[in-house]
Formats: C-alpha cells, sequence, structure tokens
C-alpha cells in the first residue's frame, strides 16, 4: 500500500527579491505545516528575472493560484497590462511586426491566420490581412480586463502584467509575512554538506548556522547555493546568444500603454516598457560598443550597465537544493522570458514537490524539464537573432531547433512542437511573423476553398470589431478602476 | 496561391491493404490539385486487415476526409469504443478497463490519484475506475457520445470497433470515387534512377509501368520498396515485445447487448482479443512463437472463444519492431512496411494515420523530396513507435504472473532505459514522466500501472494534509455524480438502435 511521504518541515528560501518571494508564498501555500525561512542577500542588478517588471501571461496563471491579486497589483504597484510587443526593423529597415499572446479559439480562424500571418519584410505602408485581436484592441488603445463570471468579447484575450518591481514587492511581503514566513535579514556565508551530497545547514554571518530539508536558490546569477553543490556545471550559451552588456537608462516619464516596443538598431536592440511608473528603457548590445554610441541610442548615458555571459546551468536541481530563475540561466532581458522562466520552473517544483527524502528520479524528471524550459527559452531567443537583419548585426549562431523552426515555417508553413516552450505554438508563429520571416503555404491549405478562408476572415473582423466596441479606451478604464479601488479603500 | 499551376505530383501506393487506401484516400482528398494518386494492388494477395479496435484520433482522420460518420460505421459494421478492459495482465482474476478518459481532476495542483491513494490507504475509495466516467459506462454498457462543454459528461472520448476487413474496402471505394486510380497487377520489378537512387517506376507482371515521383509503400511486412528495394534496416524489437503471430477466429454474438470497449484478456503466451462489431464478435490470440506453436494457439482460441466460430483460425505472422527510417529516397512507408507494435493498445491505424498525417504537412514541393522533410518526418514517427513501444511493454513487465515461460520472460526482461526510469519514477514517489506529444499520456500510464498492480511506494505528501473526511466527500460526490451521468445515457445498443442510420443490415 501506497504511503503518504513525509512532507518538508523547514525550507530555506535563499534571495528575498520577487522571486524568492514568491517562491516562499509557493511553498508555504503548498505545505502550510512546513517552516518557510527566506533570507535576505542582496540582488545584484545583473539579475534579470529578479528585476524584471513584467513576464507573461502564464505569471497571471501562477498569481491566480497563489492568491496574488491582479487588482492589487493594478492598484498599488503600477500595474498595467501588455497586449502586444512591437518589433521595429527586425527584418529590414522601417519593418513593423507585432506579435501578442495566446492562440485563437476557432481552429478555422488559426488555419487562415497561418495562411497570411506574417507575409514578409512588412514596412508601415502593408497591412496585415488578419489581425489579431489583441493588436485590433492595441492600436485603437481600448481594453479592459473582463468580468469573469461571464463570457465577454474580450474573454479571449490573453495579456501580460506590468509592474513597479519594488511595490511589487512589497505586495509580495505583505501577503508572505500574512502567511508567516519567516524573513532573516542576513549574507549567505559557508555552507556545510551532509555525507550523502545535500546541503545540511548555511551559515548567516553573526546568526548562526540554519539548517533545512530543502534549499530554494533565488540568489541571482552567481546561485549562491547550487554552485556550491557538488556536480555543478554550467553549459556555455554565447554561440546563440549574443548579447554581451545591458544598459538601462533612467526611468523616463509615466507612459499607459498597452503595447511594448524593441527596436533593433545598429548598436543591438532597444526595447521600451511603459509603466505607470515610467517608460523603461534597456539596451542590450554585443560586444564592442562604446559608450558614445550606447548613450545615443539610449537617447542618454545609462544610470545602470551590466555585462553578461549568457549560460545555464547543467542541472537547476543538485542534492537538495533547487534553483530558479537567474540562478538557472543567465540571458538578456527579452520578451518577459527571465522572469517567466522563473516563475514556470516555481510552477514546476510546486506540481513536482518533493517529500523529505527526495528521490534521485523525481529530481532527474525536474531537471529534465527545468532543462527542456531552459533551452525553450535559449531557442525563443536565437530565434530573435535569426531574423533577417538581426542576423547581420548580431551574427550569432542559430541553434537546431531554431533552424528547424525556421526552415518549417517559411517552406512548408508549419511549427515543429517543442516541450515546456515559452510560448504556444501559434504565438511562436506571430514572433517568426514579426521576425520578417513569411510562412510557407501547407501543402493542404493551398487547396484550401477561398470562400471559406473568406468566411473565417469575416469571423475573424467581425470579433475585432464586437471586442473593440465592448472594450472602453484604456487610459479611461484605468482612471475608473483605480477611481473606484480609492474609494472602496478610503 | 494554388499549385494547380505546376503539374500534379504522381503518387504511387503501392498496397491495398487497410494503409494503402488510407494513404492514396487521405492524399486525393486532402491534397486533389498537388497529386493525382495511383494505387497498385493485387486480388492475389491477402491483407491482413489490421486493426478492428481503434483509437479516438480515427474520428479526426474520418472527419477530415469529409466522410459521415453515420455512412463509415454502417459501412464497418461498427460499434462505438470507451476503452480496453485488460483482464489477468497483473494477475490471474484481476482486470481494470483503460479508458479514453481521465480519473477525477487535479485538486491544489496535486494529481488526482495521489488523493485517491491516500484514501485507499485509509482505507476509504473505491477503485481507481469508479471516479471515471468512461469506466463506469463502459462497465455498465452504456453510451452516448460525450458534451463540449467543460462538464463530467465531457471527460471521455470514444473510438470505434469495426470490421478490419471492410475499412479497407470501404476507403477503395471512397477514394476511387475521389479519383485515385486502382491498377491490379503484381510487382516483379522497381525501376531506379541510377544517380539519385529514387525509385522512378513499378513494373508489373503484365509489362505495365507504373512511373511516379514519390512512393507510399503499403505493401505490408513484405515491404516491397523500403525494406527489399532499398534495404532499409529494421530494428527487432521481439526481445521486448515477443508475441509475433495472432490466431484470428470470428464468432457470432449475442446481440442482446454489445458491450462499448474490447476486451484483452492475458493468456499463457500472449493474449487474446474480444471485439463486438454490430453482427459478430472479433475474436483472436495473439501470441509469441518461442513459447506456443500455431496449431496449439488455434486450439487455444477454439476453445476460449464465446459464440459459434464463423471460420477456421486464420493466423496471422508478424514481427514487432520498425525500420530506422520509414522514408528514404522518395519512399514513404507506412503501416507495416515502415513498423509494427502489436495490437494490444489498438495503435496500428493511428500509426498509420500519423505517417499520412506527417507526410501530407511534409509533402513534396513538385515532387521533389527535400532532405529536410524527410529527416523531419522520420524524427517524427520515431519519436511516436518510442513511445507507444514502451507504452506497450509496460503491460507484460507490470505483472506477477509466474504461470508460464512467457510471463516469466516478460516479467523478468531488460527494459529499454527509458521505461526503466519511467517505471522507477512511477514507484518512488507516483509521479509521470510527462509530454504533451504523442501517444498515451498521465491518465493511460496511471491506468495501466494500477490497474496492474504496480502501485507506488510513497505518494505526494501534500495528500495526507487535508481533511480526510473532506476529501472523502468529494470521492464520494464525484462517485455519485459519475453513477448518476451514466444512469441517464442510453445503452450502447439502445443508442446504436436509436440511430439506425449507422447499423448495417442483418448479416
Amino acid at each position: 500500500m501506497s504511503e503518504a511521504r513525509e512532507p518538508l518541515r523547514r525550507i530555506v528560501v535563499a534571495g528575498s527579491g520577487q522571486i524568492g518571494a514568491l517562491a516562499a508564498i509557493a511553498l508555504k501555500r503548498a505545505l502550510p505545516g512546513c517552516e518557510v525561512i527566506v533570507i535576505g542577500t542582496q540582488q545584484s542588478p545583473g539579475a534579470f528575472a529578479d528585476n524584471a517588471n513584467t513576464a507573461l501571461p502564464f505569471t497571471n496563471k501562477l498569481h491566480d493560484r497563489l492568491g496574488i491579486s491582479e487588482a492589487q497589483i493594478v492598484g498599488q504597484a503600477g500595474g498595467s497590462h501588455r497586449l502586444v510587443t512591437r518589433y521595429f526593423g527586425w527584418s529590414g529597415q522601417g519593418s513593423h511586426g507585432a506579435a501578442s499572446y495566446g492562440a485563437p479559439s476557432d481552429p478555422g480562424l488559426q488555419t487562415a491566420f497561418t495562411r497570411d500571418w506574417g507575409g514578409g519584410s512588412k514596412n508601415a505602408t502593408t497591412t496585415r490581412p488578419i489581425q489579431t485581436m489583441a493588436e485590433a484592441l492595441a492600436d485603437a488603445g481600448r481594453f479592459a480586463i473582463p468580468p469573469d463570471d461571464r463570457e465577454t468579447p474580450l474573454s479571449q484575450i490573453d495579456y501580460a502584467l506590468r509592474w513597479n518591481v519594488p511595490a511589487y514587492r512589497q505586495i509580495l511581503i505583505g501577503t508572505a509575512q500574512r502567511l508567516g514566513i519567516v524573513h532573516v535579514d542576513g549574507a549567505i556565508g559557508a555552507i556545510r554538506l551532509d555525507g550523502e551530497g545535500n546541503l545540511a545547514g548555511l551559515t548567516i554571518p553573526g546568526q548562526g548556522e540554519i539548517e533545512a530539508d530543502m534549499f530554494v536558490d533565488c540568489g541571482g546569477p552567481a546561485a549562491p547555493l547550487l554552485s556550491q553543490m557538488p556536480g555543478f556545471g554550467r553549459k556555455d550559451w554565447s554561440a546563440y546568444l549574443p548579447v554581451r552588456r545591458v544598459h538601462y537608462a533612467q526611468p523616463g516619464d509615466a507612459m499607459l500603454a498597452l503595447e511594448d516596443r524593441v527596436t533593433l538598431l545598429s548598436e543591438g536592440w532597444l526595447s521600451e516598457h511603459a509603466g505607470r511608473d515610467g517608460l523603461q528603457s534597456t539596451l542590450a548590445c554585443p560586444d564592442a560598443v562604446d559608450n558614445i554610441a550606447v548613450a545615443r541610442a539610449l537617447g542618454s548615458p545609462p544610470a545602470i550597465s551590466v555585462d553578461l555571459a549568457p549560460a545555464r546551468c547543467r542541472e537547476a536541481w543538485i542534492g537538495n537544493v533547487v534553483a530558479l530563475g537567474d540562478a538557472t540561466a543567465q540571458f538578456e532581458p527579452l520578451a518577459g522570458l527571465p522572469l517567466d522562466l522563473a516563475h514556470r520552473q516555481l510552477a514546476l517544483l510546486i506540481e513536482t514537490l518533493p517529500g523529505r527524502h527526495i528521490e534521485p528520479l523525481e529530481r532527474a524528471e525536474f531537471n529534465r524539464r527545468a532543462a527542456l524550459m531552459m533551452d525553450g527559452v535559449r531557442d525563443a531567443l536565437a530565434l530573435h537573432y535569426a531574423a533577417p537583419h538581426a542576423a547581420k548585426i548580431f551574427r550569432a549562431e542559430a541553434t537546431d531547433h531554431v533552424v528547424r523552426t525556421v526552415d518549417q515555417f517559411t517552406r512548408r508553413g508549419r511549427m515543429p512542437f517543442q516541450e515546456e516552450a515559452p510560448f504556444l505554438t501559434f504565438e511562436t508563429m506571430g514572433l517568426l511573423g514579426a521576425m520578417g520571416f513569411a510562412p510557407g503555404t501547407p501543402p493542404q491549405f493551398s487547396e484550401m476553398d477561398p470562400r471559406q478562408i473568406e468566411a473565417t476572415r469575416r469571423t475573424a473582423a467581425t470579433k475585432a470589431q464586437a471586442a473593440l466596441e465592448f472594450a472602453p479606451p484604456y487610459p479611461q478604464w484605468m482612471a475608473s478602476t483605480l477611481e473606484s479601488m480609492k474609494a472602496q479603500t478610503g | 496561391m494554388t499549385m494547380g499551376a505546376s503539374k500534379p505530383v504522381r503518387v504511387v501506393v503501392l498496397g491495398g491493404g487497410t494503409a494503402g487506401w488510407m494513404s492514396a484516400a487521405g492524399v486525393a482528398k486532402l491534397l486533389p490539385s498537388t497529386a493525382s494518386v495511383t494505387l497498385v494492388e493485387s486480388e492475389d494477395i491477402g491483407i491482413v486487415g489490421v486493426g478492428e479496435a481503434t483509437l479516438p484520433h480515427i474520428r479526426g482522420y474520418v472527419e477530415r476526409l469529409g466522410i459521415d460518420e453515420a455512412a463509415f460505421m454502417k459501412a464497418t459494421h461498427a460499434t462505438y469504443k470507451l476503452g480496453i478492459d485488460f483482464r489477468d495482465f497483473g494477475r490471474i482474476g484481476e482486470s481494470y478497463i483503460h479508458p479514453f478518459g481521465s480519473f477525477g481532476e487535479e485538486v491544489a495542483g496535486v494529481g488526482f490519484h495521489h488523493w485517491w491513494l491516500e484514501q485507499r490507504r485509509r482505507g476509504m475509495a473505491g477503485d481507481l475506475g469508479d471516479y471515471s466516467l468512461a469506466v463506469a459506462a463502459a462497465r455498465a454498457n452504456r453510451f452516448t457520445p460525450p458534451a463540449q462543454d467543460m462538464s463530467l459528461a465531457s471527460t471521455y472520448g470514444y473510438a470505434y470497433q469495426f470490421d478490419a476487413t471492410l475499412f479497407g474496402p470501404f476507403m477503395r471505394e471512397f477514394g476511387v470515387a475521389i479519383g485515385v486510380t486502382r491498377i491490379e497487377g503484381l510487382v516483379t520489378s522497381v525501376e531506379r534512377d541510377a544517380e539519385s537512387g529514387n525509385v522512378t517506376a513499378l513494373i508489373l507482371k503484365d509489362g505495365q509501368r507504373v512511373e511516379g515521383d514519390l512512393f507510399i509503400d503499403c505493401s505490408g511486412f513484405r515491404s516491397i520498396l523500403l525494406g527489399q528495394e532499398l534495404e532499409e534496416d529494421w530494428q527487432d524489437w521481439t526481445h521486448w515485445l515477443p508475441c509475433d503471430r495472432a490466431a484470428a477466429m470470428p464468432c457470432t454474438h449475442e446481440t442482446t447487448d454489445i458491450r462499448p470497449y474490447t476486451v484483452a484478456t492475458a493468456m499463457p503466451a500472449g493474449w487474446r482479443w474480444q471485439i463486438p462489431l454490430q453482427h459478430r464478435m472479433g475474436n483472436g490470440y495473439v501470441f509469441s512463437s518461442a513459447f506456443c506453436d500455431e496449431d496449439h494457439a488455434c486450439e487455444t482460441i477454439r476453445n476460449a472463444a464465446e459464440g459459434e466460430p464463423l471460420g477456421d483460425p486464420r493466423v496471422l505472422r508478424f514481427r514487432p519492431g520498425r525500420r530506422t527510417r520509414s522514408w528514404s529516397h522518395n519512399v514513404v512507408g507506412v503501416g507495416l512496411s515502415s513498423g509494427f507494435l502489436e495490437p494490444l493498445e489498438s495503435t496500428s491505424i493511428y500509426l498509420a494515420q500519423m505517417a499520412i498525417t506527417y507526410l501530407i504537412e511534409l509533402f513534396p514541393d513538385n515532387g521533389i523530396v527535400d532532405p529536410r522533410d524527410r529527416d523531419e518526418f522520420n524524427r517524427l514517427v520515431d519519436m511516436e513507435y518510442d513511445r507507444v513501444r514502451d507504452f506497450l511493454i509496460l503491460h507484460y513487465n507490470a505483472t506477477t504472473r509466474d504461470d508460464s515461460e512467457f510471463w516469466n520472460h516478460v516479467r523478468t526482461m531488460k527494459l529499454p532505459d527509458s521505461l526503466e526510469d519511467k517505471m522507477e519514477l512511477w514507484r518512488r514517489a507516483g509521479r509521470i514522466e510527462k509530454y504533451s506529444d504523442g501517444l498515451f499520456y498521465d491518465a493511460s500510464w496511471i491506468a495501466v500501472y494500477i490497474g496492474q498492480g504496480i502501485m507506488p511506494e510513497r505518494h505526494d505528501a501534500r495528500a495526507s494534509l487535508g481533511d480526510p473526511a473532506r476529501i472523502g466527500a468529494a470521492l464520494d460526490g464525484l462517485k455519485r455524480a459519475i453513477a448518476n451521468e451514466v444512469s441517464g445515457m442510453p445503452g450502447h445498443l439502445d443508442y446504436l438502435k436509436g440511430n439506425i442510420s449507422r447499423l448495417a443490415e442483418a448479416a
């Protein structure tokens, strides 16, 4: 007869940034009887996930499960919504494409979309035959969070959330405190291993040693715990990921927008994240871009600059130490991927939560899936650098998966499936389109009845129209939402 | 953009069995102006007619080809299938149903089976099957199509049990009607291009020369093009799946009630099937020639079969394994010529359908094969075969049976590493290796593990932390809801009778 496993009794989370705080909340919610201790360690600016002000739609689902309310993020942490990311210049001067989230629920629409989407290097004067509903809304500047108790024309829209990092972290800390999570302010000192390759305890200088059943390393790119475990190793990604230095500008003026922008420049790429706390501009450069060029591209001298050596760990879980986010993989902050990876790894840990005695094969299964996740992120990034114009600027090597995907998409209009990928197949198709790759026509679509395609297109247009009519102007919705929140709390 | 302007690709299908006509009809229907399809078959060659039972995926094929389900069911004497009842596999006297459906629901992020294991330990849970609507409906001999919403009534799927010897001809009629050219003849030689090695034409016994750009080898185990002509490697899997014969003997059956599921009963040297069709019961013994001779197998099935035999047992021979490359040069193997996995989980027609689907996605532009498409096809086919293979081996290895040499062999054989790790992960922690592509996901693995008595030593700690009374109430509530749902379903036979267009005239 199967026995329930003995639950973990104490978990130490190293790192009190937004990832460590959310990990602690997730663990405590999963195991209310377990003592969860967060040790605060200073986050370096190179912790791209821990410093990220946005992720991907998956994060909203995770927040839901963990009781982190979106309304609270909007009300207290400057939360705002991104429906699309616009890419400028990736397939050539003046080119423009947009990538959104989710997939049309209607398979016919997906098919027609596949046929028509992308279409080579789009410039500002050509329009795409079929637009995603999210793009139509972003163009019109209209959106509202649909009520979750009934179906509305906006119910199918997937979006990513942005926030102010310190304020968001405060929300998490408040939640953690209510759940009885203990916070120890201090640095990580020496670690002590037991005879079985597990971490028995770690010393906090001046405060003694803490023992635990499991340690979760959210301590940033240095991976303060994981890197000290026997057998730790890294896989170099520098051939595929060309960014070596990331420059952050001083935050600009507050900006409310449903889109973010990533522009390809000769110096690298410039991302502009709108935010109610200010526009965040980030420039990511390959080697050998001088300071003058950086300041010119960024519009001002950078407030912070960070070196990057792209890599991932071989195994994210060694002994009883599990690393998440920056501690597992280091790569540029593009497309919301750093924090999304951290959050998906956290969800994987909760899904496969071990008992006090950790089984080698469950560790192996976690590591297998976590590695697929990391490589999926690497491939999603590498896909950007395979874009026609980006390839000239960055000269990065394409990964096998990117070579296969670009080949299959452009010649056959088909998408090879990838396990644990950060984007849905349909989202990746959108991204390929935004990168200027024109889809090949799948053999079976070349035979489709044009009337059927026309009907599908009309359906899409009708749905988009309904969404536009339903959605108020986004700034107006935001103002009234904040107003009513104030009224409730005030 | 249509390809109507360029010359259609000449597709030649070799072999008029199930795979041959599924391929010919699929290509002709989905690529009508891209391809012209010719099928070469000979009345002198019998067909194996594999796959009397199918997986739910077949519905997608039937639908995509625009075939009316009722007409299809009528022509093939089809009944509905909710799963397979495995008897005597883990231990003689035990049985379980592997359903086309799920067991319960995840609660608080923890899989249903962990909660079930915990309640089971406390002596407060019924059989796992009690928490599956598909299992409960099957046990009650009831059927109705699943709902399309997110309700309990939507938690299952269905497939068909049909007469495989009628399915091929049905597809032939369909194929010929949409323009497939059928040529009667035996292939005596194959012409190839000296430079590329591509097949250029088939030469028939009567001297006819059938030219083509792309050849689909559906010549069964003889594998005339892929095996004999191109000498593509065959990976033999007999050491893992020792069954290599089947003695088939259809019988009459009582039509007062028709089971909406297939029965697979473990036997001393393999297993036997009972597949209820509209007018007869498919019966057969799948066995290993290393452990049982053909005469003995025929005798066994004669004795075991219920109902009146409709003929003498017919012995089929097969080889478990697959070609290392199913697509080589301009020849694509579909069906037995490219690989065979025994019918224990009704995967034969699925594997043919899968190959056809990928072939259509990767169909060579203007008939010129791009090596990248060929590699992609072979990569996908490998993945599908390997996953099905491991799942099939599990059914034999997960047993305590020691009553015959056959079971001693499969119980103690060295497993593929991929399966060894999957089973060990289950035993130690009650977890399933997760993938989202291919066949057989968590629920299927859990059904077989638990059904065949491979209980994990440990399950998720979280399952023991909840209030036992509340968990018990939730399980009981689900069981009641399922019973209630089943009581509202018509009997399987009544449902068929109520949909008269699906019934063939009495034989």
